[in-house]
């Protein structure tokens, strides 16, 4: 009786958005959680995964970002959606452990060497999917300016706001927010056909 | 040209949701554009698809979860919203006033024996409330490097030691092989181990699909948390499982 309650509140749920789901998980409504949950789990996981490469790990980081969502207030439904913010933050939790990962090993292995020497075996945390891109997106890609390319890819890969982007590249923050959103549209553009 | 004809949003519109697909509106922004997308609910499958574009370019494909994992994330927000749960009475309350101006005058041993049902009863009550509280089980979880997707957990109740095994994606095994669950032991605990320091704990069995739940008694050790060094999983040879020949191929970590 309990289940067929809560199925009934999970359908009027999946009919809202994002940030209205999330605001019912914000006043408290359980069921919130498993709606979000069902939409954007194969993103952070397939994130996740592919980051730490091993499925116990990226099980336990999914479900670290998922119950993040319940206990903190970081994601402002006004300003961004849901997925990137969430795609954001598991890639950057995801980088954060296989830095602490490799120091660990690293140490371990110095200590049992029984010397210091650097080691040389830095995962490609700035993991780039180039070569599963598709041809279609390849070619959409390069039709942005680099400019434009190297800010989208700061912002939604290494997670920068906008205001340290434009300190980083001395560039002002008007320019990166245009350029980011004039990129972002061109590829929507260019990409519309393959969306179907 | 016709206003009523909602085909294309005009381009500041679009620069507006490609800034709300990469999360940098800036508060105006927002309160216009949640104004917008109230005004015209349709915006939001212009907004799924600014976000396919992102996400074709800079995000690897999906990957489905194992099935598990949403339950043990709702069971996990659960325990997080009602934390009250794990508290238990004081076991003192349980205990009943004796009557003692019934007793007076009777036998010595009455008041004994009566004493040692209280005693006992007590011990039951407090029995039962360990069993129920669930903060007093003991998880075990197994990982694995070499087996893509599997996982295991053991759950033990050390009060009453009986526990939950749940495996799932172990590749079932040929005929004569068998995974074989390990309780490893720290070094000089005082039980009788094998030559790795292990007590064979169960024989598994899988099913067909690799996925195993099996409750199960384990060994005493369990009261004593801080002497068990590891949970492993091995492959043994069917007729004689004890010889623990295999390497682990899930094990608890550190």
């Amino acid at each position: 009786m309990h289940s067929e309650q809560s199925g009934s509140t999970e359908e009027s749920l999946s009919s809202q958005t994002d940030a209205e789901v999330y605001q019912s998980l914000r006043a408290g409504r359980a069921e919130a959680l498993g709606v979000l949950y069902d939409r954007h789990a194969g993103l952070v996981y397939g994130l996740a995964f592919k980051v730490l490469s091993n499925p116990q790990e990226a099980e336990d980081l999914t479900q670290d970002i998922f119950l993040n969502l319940v206990r903190s207030s970081a994601y402002d439904p006004k300003r961004g959606s849901l997925r990137t913010f969430l795609a954001i933050l598991t890639r950057s939790r995801a980088i954060d452990r296989v830095r602490s990962r490799n120091t660990a090993l690293s140490s371990l292995e110095r200590w049992k060497s029984g010397n210091s020497q650097e080691t040389d075996s830095n995962t490609p945390l700035e993991y780039v999917f180039q070569g599963e891109r598709s041809e279609e997106v390849r070619i959409a890609l390069a039709q942005l300016s680099e400019s434009q390319q190297q800010i989208l890819k700061m912002a939604y890969y290494d997670g920068f706001s906008q205001s340290e982007i434009a300190e980083r590249l001395e560039i002002p923050l008007g320019t990166v927010k245009a350029r980011a959103r004039r990129g972002l549209l061109k590829l929507r553009q260019t990409l519309t056909n393959y969306m179907e | 040209m016709a206003r009523s004809i909602p085909s294309e949003p005009s381009e500041h519109l679009q620069l507006m949701i490609a800034g709300y697909v990469l999360g940098d509106l800036d508060a105006d922004e927002a309160i216009e554009f949640e104004r917008l997308l109230t005004a015209d609910p349709a915006l939001a499958a212009e907004v799924a698809q600014m976000q396919n574009a992102l996400e074709m370019a800079y995000a690897p494909a999906e990957v489905k979860p194992p099935s598990h994992l949403r339950s043990a994330i709702m069971a996990a927000q659960a325990m997080e919203t009602n934390p009250r749960r794990s508290s238990r009475p004081a076991v003192t309350r349980s205990v009943r006033r004796f009557p003692w101006n019934q007793a007076l005058g009777a036998a010595a041993a009455v008041v004994i024996a009566a004493l040692a049902i209280n005693n006992y009863q007590l011990r039951q009550a407090l029995q039962a409330t360990q069993t129920e509280t669930p903060s007093e089980t003991l998880t075990y979880v197994l990982q694995t490097e070499t087996v893509e997707d599997a996982s295991a957990t053991v759950v033990v109740n050390p009060v009453t030691l009986e526990a939950t095994l749940t495996v799932r994606n172990l590749p079932p095994l040929p005929p004569g092989q068998v995974y074989v669950l390990w309780t490893v032991l720290e070094q000089g605990a005082p039980f009788t181990v094998d030559d790795k320091s292990a007590i064979l704990t169960e024989v598994l069995n899988v099913d067909a699909q690799g996925n195993a739940f099996q409750t199960l008694i384990v060994p005493k050790v369990y009261r004593s948390e801080e002497l068990v060094s590891r949970v492993a999983i091995t492959v043994e040879d069917a007729a004689a499982p004890q010889r623990h020949e295999g390497a682990p191929v899930m094990i608890t970590s550190l």
